[in-house]
C-alpha cells in the first residue's frame, strides 16, 4: 500500500476524519507532554531560558523531513501527492507577524491554546475565545482585504525548487542546520541561566 | 558498543542517527518516483470483463442535467479538437499531460475522446498510476453525438420506444442538439451545437468542477 492513503483511496472522506481525529488525539497528547500545556513554558522561548519550543519544533520537522525523505526513497509513499500550502510571500508575512505577536502576548500559539484548554487552563480559554473572535472579524473584514490576501501568489514551492539544489543536499543541510541549532540553544540556555545565578 | 556511543546521552544518540540519516540522503537521490507504474492486471482485466470502466452517454447526460457534481469530464483529445466541441462540463487533458494534471486520486474521473480507444488508453495510464475511480465514456463522442445530441427514432417504432425518444428530444434541446425526426425526407440538418454552456442552473454547477480542498492548518 502506497502512502498518503487518502490520495490512493485507502478510506474515504468519513473515515479521514476519525483518522484526522485520532492523529489530532496524538498531536495534542505530544504537545502536552512537551510542556506546551503551559504559557510559562512556551512565553520562556521568547525570553531566551527555555529554548524547548525551539528544540520540539525543529525536531519534528527534522524527523517528518527524514521520514518523508526516505519513505519516498523506498517507494513507499509518492511525494508529489502531498499537499504544500501554497506560498503568499506577502499576505503570509503580515500573518506570521500577527500570528508571533498573538503568542507572544497571550503565550500560546493556536495549537497550544487547544492543548491548554484541555488541561483546564483559564488563559488558555481567553485565548481560545480570542482566536476565533479573530477568525470572526476576519470573515467579517475579508471583502477589504481579499486582494492583499490572494497577492504575490508564488504556488506551491520547495527548497529544492527555489535552490535548485539537489534534494539529498537539501536535507542534509536541514539536519545540519537543526543539529546546529540545538546546540545553538543548549548554549543559549545555559548562558542565561548563568546570567540569572549571577544577578 | 564502542565507548564513544555508550557515554553519549539519548540526545546525543538520536542527534548523531540524525546526522547519519541526513549524510546518507547526500546520495540517495530524489524522493520523487519517476514515471515507472505497476498495475494489478486482475483487478483491472475484471473491471474491463464486468464493464464496470464504463459510463453510457445516456446516463452522464442525465448526470449532467441533475446537476451532478461529484465527477469530472476529462477530454484527452487535442486543444484544437477540444475547441471545436466538447462536453459541456469537460476540462481539456491531453493525454501527455494526464500524469502531471491536477487529477486526484480519490476523485470520480470520467475520459472521453473521438471512439472509446483513445480514452482506454488514458484509462490505462490513470489505472497504472493509481487512481481508482476513473470511467471510460462508452463510445466517446460519437456515441454522444449519436445518442445524445442527434438521437434518431427507430423506423416502425414500439410505444416503448416513442416514449424514450420524447424523452431524448427534450436531453438532446438541453444540450443545444437536433433531434432527428424518423423520416428521412425531412432529416434536419446535423449541425454541432455552439460551445456555449445550457443555460441552466444545473450544468453551472456540474461546470464548477474544479472543488478547492484546504488542506492543512
Amino acid at each position: 500500500m502506497m502512502a498518503p492513503f487518502f490520495k490512493y483511496g485507502l478510506f474515504g472522506e468519513s473515515l479521514s476524519l476519525v483518522v484526522a481525529f485520532l492523529v489530532g488525539i496524538g498531536f495534542g497528547f505530544f504537545l502536552e507532554r512537551a510542556g506546551f500545556g503551559s504559557s510559562r513554558k512556551l512565553a520562556a522561548q521568547f525570553y531566551f531560558t527555555d529554548m524547548t519550543v525551539f528544540k520540539v519544533m525543529f525536531t519534528a520537522i527534522v524527523t517528518a523531513m527524514l521520514g518523508v525523505y526516505y519513505l519516498s526513497v523506498f517507494g513507499l509513499m509518492d511525494l508529489s501527492l502531498v499537499y504544500l500550502t501554497p506560498t503568499y510571500l506577502a499576505p503570509q508575512i503580515v500573518g506570521g507577524l500577527i500570528l508571533g505577536a498573538g503568542f507572544v502576548v497571550g503565550g500560546y500559539c493556536p495549537g497550544t491554546a487547544c492543548v491548554g484548554v484541555a488541561t483546564g487552563r483559564i488563559d488558555a480559554l481567553v485565548l481560545f475565545v480570542g482566536i476565533f473572535a479573530g477568525i470572526f472579524g476576519f470573515g467579517e473584514l475579508y471583502p477589504l482585504v481579499s486582494g492583499f490576501y490572494a497577492s504575490t501568489d508564488m504556488g506551491q514551492l520547495t527548497l529544492p525548487q527555489v535552490t535548485g539544489l539537489p534534494y539529498g543536499l537539501l536535507v542534509f543541510a536541514v539536519v545540519l542546520m537543526a543539529l546546529g541549532g540545538f546546540a545553538g540553544a543548549e548554549w543559549v540556555e545555559k548562558r542565561m541561566a548563568a546570567r540569572k545565578a549571577g544577578v | 558498543m564502542p565507548d564513544i556511543v555508550r557515554n553519549l546521552s539519548l540526545n546525543g544518540r538520536l542527534a548523531a542517527i540524525a546526522f547519519v540519516l541526513g549524510f546518507v540522503a547526500l546520495f540517495a537521490g530524489s524522493p520523487y518516483t519517476g514515471a515507472g507504474a505497476t498495475v494489478n492486471t486482475k483487478e483491472l482485466s475484471i473491471a474491463m470483463a464486468t464493464g464496470a470502466d464504463q459510463v453510457g452517454v445516456t446516463t452522464l447526460a442525465d448526470w449532467i442535467i441533475q446537476g451532478k457534481a461529484d465527477f469530472r469530464v476529462v477530454d484527452v483529445r487535442p486543444e484544437a479538437a477540444y475547441a471545436e466541441y466538447h462536453l459541456p462540463p469537460a476540462e481539456n487533458i491531453p493525454v501527455a499531460g494526464l500524469a502531471q494534471s491536477s487529477l486526484q486520486r480519490n476523485e470520480k474521473v470520467i475520459l472521453y475522446a473521438e471512439d472509446g480507444a483513445r480514452a482506454a488508453q488514458a484509462w490505462m495510464l490513470l489505472r497504472a498510476k493509481g487512481y481508482k475511480g476513473v470511467y471510460i465514456l462508452r463510445g466517446g463522442l460519437e456515441a454522444w453525438k449519436d445518442s445524445v445530441l442527434f438521437p434518431r427514432i427507430p423506423e416502425n417504432p414500439t410505444p416503448a420506444q416513442v416514449v424514450e425518444f420524447a424523452r431524448a428530444r427534450e436531453v438532446s434541446k438541453f444540450f443545444g442538439g437536433t433531434p432527428q425526426a424518423g423520416d428521412a425526407a425531412e432529416a434536419q440538418a446535423v449541425v454541432m451545437p455552439k460551445l456555449a454552456m445550457p443555460s441552466s442552473p444545473a450544468t453551472g454547477a456540474a461546470g464548477v468542477t474544479k472543488k478547492k480542498k484546504k488542506e492543512g492548518c
